[in-house]
């Protein structure tokens, strides 16, 4: 009767309603757990999900505050897949978004450009800066097989600290009082927002660009294929000539300057000045490894997958706001959720056995 | 019983207003208050939130809800949410960070009351306000200056801010008041105002450096911990911590952040104030306001173990002529509390430690040079993050 699950070893990929159909069953179930959480706080587990629903989508401003936190996440996911796609383990976005903070910062506080070149200037040293920062760990590990996930991740730390000293050193503003904050940016270095939201018209628009953009290079460009095949098979790959150091490096750069990128929104659009690292990222560059995981490493549903994260956050203020339940359960919420995916990894191969019968899932 | 007392006051206080026919009749009020930190850190958001506790109990008037840990750009987004979803009529923001957001708020809901701790904008609908324990440090210094034996005094410190400028400053005046050889060696965090692991690292080299008394600002009671492990007296910061070490803190620094509250919840619900006259209400409260308290737990000003030690370091100082530390820390305390300041911490002549005299004789600094202050008086060690030439 176990006969069946032997056959699990021929199917690498997993089929697409499977995932789609597993991917739903792991949500489902870490808000099953969670209710268990709600339950334990002495709060109705449909009242609990009630305030995090309509904390998120519930009114303008909810949903608002929601894609207010998609934006980052979008940019940031989107630029993952193509590292994530090419088995390259970028687990340095929070410290890339931080870079391109500061990069962004430089601009609209010293660089003493035109007005009119503020915004665009910070958008793009905030993408080369992210872009170097990743391509330290890409080269090494296009050099010397340097393992990147263990160095994108300490570099976050490098990232925090120099973002610290920044703000407690030279960048320290007049207008601080001694506190640890640049002074706040000119005007021109704001972004516009959706009138009576703190949605960046640019950044939003620009989010779904790039999810688009970061399809189109995987699909319909050679680079993209070489790309994958390195990912997917590095044999093949080397036996048909892909240069697989310049694919790590490429795929470093892009996905760390998009996370610049997305950094460069969060201080012109949201915060308006370098502050300390942690209220300027939130965990995005965490979040958002979760986002392209969800995605599958896809951009066209990183969207969606940025979206339902922006959701739990939004809706995680919702909580603490009008249930008083602390704050570190949105971290757990994020947590359950991977863990189920994770948990769901075998399934979604194992199924493909069952899909020929007609059945989805389990 | 000491808030119960000031319950009290206020009460008639309101009495008194409504007899007046001030009361703008208000059925009830609703605040938030929102933190920068988790409450359960033993620090800032921890004392904002027992005094929370404190005014809602007694206030039957008055409804609070709180939010914890709310990043600082993330604080307007909050207040919409509180002030949307929630109902409420006022907002208290905690964290110097939040003072754009704050006001950005107070601009776009002109009908609702803001009130923001430690920052300088104001607005007709927002006030400021701030306790601050300069004149405590100051005392807590004496005791560190008698309790020395090696005249080498540690200071675990987190963000190189005026205000810790402010304390440390202080601190030291008192150690060399009664002990002018004393030095103060400072170790700087820099990383978060929670930090129990770097404030560990820093006790400990601090320790291994010589110095055998320890104070801190950090959000944590692991310094005096440490203090304990090493059989070393040190000071308490913000929440009672007599009982996290019993043989080592031998007083410290305490908030009624309540007294505060009391105050400006009792003024709006008697109509006192309102959206329209704020702009000049700031609280800058004290010793004599009894919005701070010098002690190891509340009620224990010195920790009795160390009594002893204190009644026989004997001085002759400039006010008072031959005291004992212990007698001094009383006088000072009582000076401090009056009503007319009659004595400050920051009294001249004070240099700072590259000789410039800062206070001239006769004089004292402002509230707006104590709010700025940059440079560290003579006695302190170690680096001095942007210190003035």
């Amino acid at each position: 009767m176990k006969i069946k699950k032997l056959t699990l070893v021929e199917h690498l990929q997993p089929v697409p309603t499977s995932v789609v159909g597993i991917s739903a069953l792991a949500l489902i179930a870490a808000l099953g757990v969670v209710s268990l959480i709600f339950a334990a706080y002495g709060i109705h587990p449909l009242k609990g999900y009630q305030t995090l629903f309509k904390g998120a989508f519930g009114s303008w401003y909810a949903l608002s505050e929601t894609l207010t936190r998609t934006i980052p996440l979008l940019i940031v996911g989107s630029g993952l897949t193509l590292a994530f796609q090419a088995s390259t383990w970028n687990i340095g976005a929070e410290g890339q978004i931080l870079l391109g903070a500061c990069a962004a910062t430089w601009v609209a506080l010293f660089s003493g450009l035109p007005p009119t070149l503020i915004i665009p200037a910070m958008f793009l040293l905030g993408f080369l800066a992210g872009g170097m920062w990743a391509l330290l760990p890409g080269y090494f590990k296009a050099k010397f097989s340097v393992n990147e996930t263990i160095v994108t991740l300490m570099l976050n730390y490098v990232a925090s600290n120099i973002v610290l000293y920044l703000i407690h050193g030279p960048w320290k503003g007049k207008s601080a009082r001694g506190f640890a904050y640049t002074d706040m940016f000119p005007k021109e270095a704001w972004l516009s927002t959706i009138s009576g939201t703190r949605i960046p018209i640019l950044t939003l628009v620009l989010g779904f660009l790039i999810a688009l953009a970061c399809y189109i290079i995987l699909r319909y460009t050679t680079f993209g294929f070489r790309l994958r095949v390195s990912g997917q098979n590095p044999q093949t790959a080397k036996l048909v000539g892909i240069k697989q150091e310049m694919v790590t490096l490429w795929v470093m750069f892009l996905s760390g300057g998009l996370s610049g990128v997305a950094g460069a929104g969060e201080v012109s659009g949201i915060h308006h000045l370098l502050r300390h690292p942690s209220h300027i990222s939130l965990g995005y560059g965490y979040t958002a490894i979760i986002v392209a995981w969800l995605a599958r490493a896809n951009p066209l549903a990183v969207p969606l997958s940025a979206f339902l994260f922006g959701a739990l956050m939004s809706g995680g203020d919702a909580l603490k706001v009008s249930l008083g339940i602390p704050f570190q359960m949105v971290h757990v919420f994020n947590g359950l959720i991977i863990f189920f995916l994770i948990a769901g990894e075998r399934f979604m191969r194992y199924g493909l056995k069952l899909t020929k019968n007609g059945e989805v899932g389990m | 019983m000491y808030s119960k007392k000031l319950v009290s006051l206020c009460l008639v206080l309101i009495l008194g207003f409504a007899i007046l026919g001030v009361a703008s009749a208000q059925e009830k009020i609703k605040a938030a208050f929102i933190y920068v930190g988790p409450i359960g850190d033993y620090g800032w958001s921890y004392a904002h939130e027992q005094a929370r506790q404190i005014v809602d109990e007694a206030y039957p008037w008055l409804e609070t809800i709180y939010v914890e840990n709310v990043p600082e750009g993330e604080v307007e987004g909050v207040i919409d949410r509180v002030i949307n979803q929630e109902k409420v009529d006022v907002v208290v923001t905690t964290s110097f960070g939040f003072m754009d957001g704050t006001l950005n708020a107070a601009l776009r809901y002109p009908d609702r009351i803001f009130f923001h701790c430690s920052g300088f904008k104001r607005a007709p609908n927002m006030a400021t306000y701030m306790a601050d324990f300069h004149q405590i440090y100051y005392l807590n210094g004496i005791m560190a200056g008698a309790l020395t034996k090696s005249n080498k005094i540690g200071y675990v410190a987190t963000f190189p801010i005026p205000e810790l400028k402010r304390h440390i400053n202080a601190f030291t005046l008192g150690a060399r008041r009664v002990n002018p050889d004393a030095k103060v060696f400072v170790r700087w965090l820099q990383s978060a105002w929670y930090d129990p692991t770097g404030a560990k690292e820093a006790a400990e080299s601090l320790i291994a450096e010589g110095v055998d008394v320890l104070a801190f600002t950090e959000d944590s009671p692991t310094v005096v911990q440490v203090a304990q492990e090493h059989g070393l007296p040190s000071f308490g910061h913000y929440s009672p911590m007599l009982n996290f070490a019993k043989e080592s803190v031998v007083s410290g620094q305490l908030v009624h952040w309540e007294a505060i509250y009391f105050d400006f919840f009792a003024k709006i619900y008697a109509g006192y104030y309102n959206n329209k006259n704020l702009e000049n209400v700031d609280y800058w409260w004290l010793l004599r306001e009894k919005a701070v308290e010098l002690g190891a737990d509340f009620g224990v000003p010195v920790n009795p173990v160390f009594e002893e030690r204190l009644k026989n370091f004997v001085v002759n100082d400039p006010m008072y002529g031959e005291v004992n530390a212990l007698e001094l820390v009383e006088l000072l305390e009582k000076a401090m509390s009056d009503p007319e300041y009659v004595f400050s911490p920051f009294n001249g002549p004070i240099y700072d430690r590259k000789g410039n005299l800062r206070v001239r004789e006769g004089e004292r600094l402002s509230l707006e040079e104590l709010l700025t202050i940059e440079w560290a008086v003579e006695g302190v060690e170690g680096s001095w993050p942007g210190e003035p030439e």
